[in-house]
């Protein structure tokens, strides 16, 4: 296999095409098997489809061909009703145990069945765990002058069928992943919606099937889907990035797979992986390192804030006194680098910035209290725990409304006045 | 005998998986009960990448260290589970598809790179897949047999703290059990028996055999300890029946003829099993209706009405059990009959008033049949029934 010919140089671009291709369905109609809570339904049919597929080629069907197509349909159908039969008849075996019985119990069938025939037909149980996406660029038909690949063929043909359904259907799948009493109380074919996605994720499945093999086809539906739900919100931004994931990770795995001399459908699988564990990472708004970042912001804004309500009550002759301690001081150095603080010979003091930065604190603090103690019947010793909390969150309008229902001159319950409210500091949004 | 005509190796071997068969049967039976049938599966397709870097890793195959490895990843995966759950807004069966579909991605990928270069020994690493076990030796059978042994013993040991928490997990909490340390016991025992069963059923089917077994068992028992032996002797069986049917076919993976046997055995149970199985079920239902129609028509006789339409067969059987004689003006009531509709009429009567005062317990003890008050209602309840009923008049 060196890639120095050109042939073959092509040849391995035809794969990575029809990685791609096979991808680009298997995304869409993964995205609805996610919105809707359905993955293990994919995960089910995509094992179940195997006797389908193994009796339709001993009838003469060629792999990825119409007829396994049919018979991957069948099997799909046959193993949902079993599903919801076995689920609804049996009492004390979860709806989990009963599809595991009944996915594992389609692939075990099919998979003996091709150990069986395997000597009279194009199938054997290498193909049926892993694909043969290498080979598929050898199996071609003419096209305007051109050989090109059968599974490219069927997996375009399927985007396009599958595409062409979704736009068509989209609002209506909207409602039905979303709000499916909704949908049916509208009138609209819920079942038959999800038939329709039963049959839509069998023949992604077979596409699938011929190129990363029956167990891996589950992880192109649902991967892609995956991931750009961490990445975007909307559904139909869901479906376009979840087709480039999957397109991009077809392509990537096959690379990667052919530099590390492995099986491309391995690779694919494990590079979408990679991508969702990515994804999980850095996504903007509910990544993990975003949402880390934003919980250590708040706690240093938090910090911060305490310092100069402390300094603030310091300086009030009240109950607290600047605090002090290696714990205090990084803070302190931070608030002196905002000009809020300054350092003299008796410790930390405030700057007017500071002052006024303190007394919003505190108004927030005292206000909330007085609220608390004027509409809530708390005791005196509990009104300052959730004042100490919500000081931090509560914002210019928020304080103009607890203001006008306390009234503005009064004291806070514990006797202490409430300072005024000063005029926004420049550059700060709170 | 049996031994002049199989090799030893062939019957230690089938010991060893008929013993894997048992314990994965008791252990799923728990984790059925407990609804973590797919987290078996999750940590079974986890397996495999665990198995491929042990082979890299030792240079040999060892089955020892191969199932360690197993075992690692297999953890490795239910954690990744565990940490997306807690940490991204991926829902839960999305999770399980991808940490299922990618972890496999990853054992294939190895496996299939190590097969590619021809490492010695490589060959037998697809056997990890669907399960082979004509490579096993004495000595890994005794092994698995050691491990599976051992985790059926454990079972044995917790089963009522395992039962506690499985069926009353707020219960066993509130009264002090450590639920989460029993639940890691739980996931543990599952991990290993998903790795000790790899030989037997391959990555891929090796959940059914933590799975089926204990969904055949269940039709047959209310009861756990019942349920947990039932469910270890249809693993066992199934277990040996993928042994034999492997060794009989030619390049037959055992994992598929083990599930398919498994699954041949809940669905006779689900058939066949009494009280819960489908014909005792259906049979039920005959036996109910067919005291339903005779009711009505002794009710209509003692009326003095004509039988009601459709009461034909109901007729003939009144006529056999000489509970209505056929007369000159058409069918009457013999004395038999006359009192049996008494009864039946004191029992609607009763029932009609229970329903009135107090709609639940009907809800929860009357059938179709009409059973006599009395035999089904606790009798101090009954009292109280009578006498708000009487209270109400």
């Amino acid at each position: 296999m060196s890639p120095s010919v050109t042939g073959i140089e092509s040849f391995h671009l035809w794969n990575i095409a029809t990685a791609m291709a096979v991808a680009a369905p298997c995304a869409l109609v993964g995205t609805l098997l996610v919105a809707r809570r359905l993955s293990l339904l994919g995960d089910a049919i995509a094992h179940a489809v195997l006797p389908g597929i193994v009796i339709a080629v001993l009838a003469g069907g060629r792999p990825g061909g119409w007829l396994t197509m049919i018979g991957a349909v069948a099997a799909a159908i046959v193993t949902a009703s079993i599903a919801t039969a076995v689920a609804s008849n049996s009492v004390g075996v979860g709806e989990d145990a009963a599809t595991g019985v009944g996915f594992t119990t389609m692939f075990a069938l099919g998979v003996i069945l091709v150990s069986v025939a395997a000597s009279r037909v194009d199938l054997d149980t290498a193909c049926v765990l892993y694909g043969e996406l290498e080979l598929s660029a050898f199996d071609t038909v003419p096209v305007a002058g051109l050989e090109i690949p059968r599974g490219f063929i069927t997996g375009c043909l399927l985007f396009a069928g599958v595409g062409l359904a979704l736009c068509l259907s989209w609002k209506e799948q909207v409602l039905a992943a979303f709000d499916p009493a909704a949908a049916r109380a509208l009138g609209l074919p819920v079942a038959g919606l999800s038939v329709a996605l039963l049959v839509g994720t069998a023949l992604t499945t077979v596409a699938g099937f011929d190129a990363v093999g029956g167990v891996l086809v589950v992880t192109m539906l649902v991967a892609p889907a995956a991931a750009a739900e961490l990445l975007v919100s909307r559904l139909h931004h869901v479906a376009a990035v979840a087709v480039a994931i999957g397109m991009a990770a077809g392509a990537i795995g096959y690379l990667a797979a052919w530099r590390l001399d492995t099986g491309a459908a391995g690779m694919i699988a494990v590079v979408l992986g990679a991508v969702y564990a990515v994804a999980a990472l850095v996504a903007p708004e509910h990544g993990i390192l975003a949402r880390a970042l934003g919980a250590v912001a708040l706690r240093w804004r938090v910090a911060r804030e305490d310092f100069l309500a402390a300094a603030w009550r310091a300086a009030e002759g009240g109950t607290a006194t600047v605090p002090r301690g290696w714990a205090a001081w990084p803070v302190a150095r931070w608030l002196a680098a905002e000009g809020a603080v300054g350092w003299t010979p008796t410790g930390w003091r405030l700057t007017p910035t500071g002052r006024a930065r303190a007394e919003t604190i505190v108004r927030s603090h005292r206000l909330w209290e007085a609220w608390l103690g004027r509409n809530v019947d708390l005791p005196l010793d509990h009104l300052h725990p959730p004042a100490e909390w919500v000081e931090h969150h509560i914002g210019s309008a928020v304080r103009a409304i607890l203001a006008a229902e306390v009234g503005d001159s009064v004291a806070d319950p514990h006797g202490r006045s409430i300072p005024p409210e000063s005029p926004p500091p420049a550059g700060r949004a709170r | 005998m049996i031994a002049a005509l199989v090799p030893y190796n062939t019957l230690v071997v089938a010991a060893a998986v008929a013993a894997v068969g048992l314990a994965a049967g008791m252990v799923g039976a728990l984790a059925v009960l407990r609804r973590r049938a797919l987290a078996g599966d999750a940590a079974a397709h986890g397996s495999l990448a665990g198995v491929a870097t042990a082979f890299l890793a030792t240079g040999r195959r060892d089955l020892g260290w191969l199932l360690v490895g197993g075992l690692v990843t297999s953890l490795a995966t239910l954690a990744a589970l565990v940490a997306i759950r807690r940490w991204t807004r991926t829902r839960d069966d999305a999770a399980m598809a991808l940490v299922l579909g990618v972890s496999f991605g990853a054992g294939v990928a190895l496996v299939t790179g190590i097969t590619a270069r021809g490492l010695p020994d490589s060959a037998g690493l697809e056997q990890f897949l669907l399960g082979h076990t004509a490579g096993v030796t004495a000595g890994d059978a005794a092994l698995l047999a050691v491990c599976a042994l051992g985790a059926a013993g454990l079972v044995t040991l917790g089963l009522k703290e395992l039962t506690l928490v499985a069926f009353d997990e707020a219960f066993a909490a509130a009264a002090g059990w450590p639920v989460g340390l029993v639940d890691l016991g739980l996931v543990g025992l599952i991990a290993v028996m998903v790795v000790v069963g790899l030989p037997a059923a391959g990555a891929v089917l090796v959940t059914a055999l933590l799975v089926i077994p204990p969904v055949a068992a269940r039709q047959w028992t209310d009861r756990v300890g019942t349920m947990v032996l039932l469910a270890g002797l249809f693993g066992t069986l199934s277990a040996l029946v993928g042994v034999v049917g492997s060794a009989l076919v030619p390049r037959l993976p055992t994992g598929p003829v083990v599930v398919l046997a498994a699954a041949a055995l809940a669905a006779v149970s689900a058939v066949a099993a009494p009280g819960r199985g489908w014909w005792s079920r259906r049979a039920a239902a005959r036996r109910a209706l067919v005291a339903w129609r005779e009711g009505d028509l002794l009710a209509s006789l003692a009326r003095g009405d004509r039988p009601p339409a459709g009461a034909d067969g109901a007729l003939r059987r009144a006529l056999a059990d000489g509970l209505v004689a056929r007369g000159a003006g058409g069918f009457t009531l013999t004395a038999a009959g006359t009192a049996r509709a008494a009864d039946l009429a004191r029992r609607r009567e009763a029932w009609a008033r229970i329903l009135a005062t107090a709609p639940d317990d009907a809800r929860a003890f009357l059938t179709v049949d009409l059973p006599d008050p009395a035999a089904v209602i606790d009798g101090a309840r009954l009292a109280e029934i009578r006498s708000a009923a009487e209270r109400c008049r």
